[in-house]
């Protein structure tokens, strides 16, 4: 491990917690265990009890993200909060930006939209290339401006057209986004292949791997077919959600916070019932939807970034592993 | 047949009839999405490359191969000519594909050949080889800009980016697959 790599991890965290804190938002710290989770068919987590002498054994998962819990705070009227901390994905192979254990930043700015978390995003990354240049640990490896705002925005729906010549709002049912993929020569299994998985396939092939990389991208308006937290907008099939890929990478992901209780409900049990189908663990989710949604949700708006690829991308490493102390292929590998 | 997630480099898959090399695989998750898993293969007859993209749940139709110790005889415009060290039978291997190992093989060196059904598939070069350097330009004193590195040039003819205390002669450990650096072996 690169000193020079801690260090610049040390201070992407202080400029992370001091452009929070000077701008009002209080810093939380949430448990790592949940006795249960938002259920996500496509995240795999990691299962462990907790023994005592008093009760019997309880199923414990560690946090895919913090927003478990930081929405119980939110619920409860806390405001901005923000928040550093490890995460946990089981599945994940090791790779350029893969660890299972990794962390996230997220925040929840109230009375916001997703596109009011962009001028914050910019202003964060502005942040820490000011603080970085003080400290003059800039990697010779990466352009700046490959990195300095003002941010690239794309809608999903020109982009993904752009790319492969696909207009996602002609294809907004399964059946004929099959067919649309296989007159490309897509392998589609009808037996697992949902909207979801017909889109990634297609924008992980003919997208993302042609993304500009000049600037940081905003890729805004996700298609509904892939169901989460986000509100959709109203008379339209996309949902009010953005990433953000800096030099090809995804790096955050942004939601207009759902704040309807039933939509919520809905979305909670259909990922549920296909979790149940494709995975050994499945934490419950009821305790988790009261505490959220038992009052009205304020309208707020979150991101979620990874930390470890923004250090990456900040130092010019090739891969996740240079960035992490002590990465869990590494350990394995002893 | 196996899932695409469980693939690794080297890994043999048939794909419509003909035997694929997995040459690189990254491992590629949306935060919001499926697991899905980036191929780079290489049909070992043709050099033909293929880059898919496979959900790691995808079944995909491996093949078992094994491992011959093969002698490395030389290299023509074309091809890798190998002796089966076993039954001293000699075949070749088309360069197409694969013409980055010619700077990483060295003649008369036993390497191990992936065969699949008596057709050589792929060659396994050591991760990490020790080789001699043949040209080693002097250092140029105070010239620390680059960071105190040379190029110089190994005996297959691979050019390496070495600290410029190495010297002409000297024994120098090789990633083979970054072809990088990794240290001075004293003989």
């Amino acid at each position: 491990m690169n000193r020079e790599i801690i260090k610049a991890r040390s201070g992407i965290n202080k400029s992370i917690r001091n452009f929070f804190t000077e701008k009002g938002y209080l810093e939380v710290e949430t448990p790592l265990l949940s006795p249960s989770l938002i259920p996500e068919s496509t995240i795999e987590v990691f299962e462990t009890e907790y023994h005592s002498l008093k009760r019997k054994p309880v199923s414990l998962y560690l946090i895919p993200s913090p927003e478990v819990f930081m929405k119980q705070l939110i619920a409860d009227g806390i405001g901005d909060i923000f928040q550093l901390t490890k995460s946990f994905r089981n599945y994940e192979q090791s790779g350029k930006y893969h660890n299972p254990e990794f962390t996230m930043l997220e925040w929840y700015t109230m009375n916001a939209s997703a596109a009011d978390n962009i001028p914050i995003t910019e202003e964060l990354f502005e942040r820490i290339i000011h603080d970085r240049g003080k400290a003059g640990i800039f990697s010779p490896k990466i352009d700046p401006r490959h990195l300095t705002p003002p941010f690239r925005r794309m809608s999903m729906e020109e982009l993904f057209f752009e790319k492969s010549g696909i207009d996602l709002a002609a294809n907004l049912t399964l059946e004929v986004f099959r067919e649309t993929a296989r007159n490309k020569g897509y392998r589609i299994n009808d037996a697992d292949e949902n909207w979801e998985s017909v889109f990634n396939r297609i924008f992980l092939t003919e997208v993302e791997p042609f993304l500009p990389s000049d600037k940081p991208l905003i890729i805004y308006n996700y298609p509904s077919g892939i169901g989460c937290l986000a509100k959709d907008i109203p008379s339209s099939p996309w949902k009010d959600r953005w990433e953000l890929y800096c030099s090809g990478v995804e790096l955050a992901n942004c939601y207009t916070e759902e704040t309807d209780p039933q939509k919520a409900a809905d979305l909670f049990k259909k990922e549920h019932r296909i979790k149940k189908q494709t995975s050994e663990v499945t934490p419950h989710y009821e305790s988790v939807l009261n505490s959220i949604f038992k009052k009205s949700f304020p309208e707020s708006s979150g991101v979620a970034l990874g930390v470890d690829r923004l250090i990456q991308i900040f130092t010019g490493t090739d891969r996740l592993e240079g960035v992490i102390l002590f990465p869990l292929s590494d350990i394995l590998a002893q | 047949m196996i899932r695409a997630g469980a693939l690794e480099k080297g890994s043999a898959i048939l794909i419509k009839g003909e035997p694929f090399v997995v040459v690189e695989r990254e491992f590629v998750n949306p935060g919001k999405g499926s697991a899905f898993v980036r191929l780079k293969l290489k049909s070992p007859s043709t050099g033909q490359v293929l880059r898919e993209t496979m959900k790691t749940q995808d079944q995909v139709e491996d093949i078992t191969v094994e491992d011959k110790e093969c002698q490395y005889l030389y290299a023509d415009e074309e091809s890798y000519h190998f002796m089966d060290t076993q039954t001293y039978d000699q075949f070749e291997i088309p360069m197409k594909g694969f013409e980055d190992y010619k700077l990483l093989m060295m003649d008369g060196e036993t390497y191990k050949v992936i065969m699949w059904e008596d057709r050589p598939l792929d060659i396994k070069i050591p991760y990490k080889v020790v080789y001699k350097v043949t040209d080693a330009p002097e250092a140029v004193k105070g010239d620390t800009v680059q960071g105190a590195t040379k190029m110089v040039t190994i005996e297959t003819g691979l050019k390496v980016k070495v600290p410029i205390f190495i010297k002409e002669g000297e024994m120098i450990m090789v990633n083979t697959e970054t072809k990088e650096y990794v240290e001075r072996v004293n003989s």
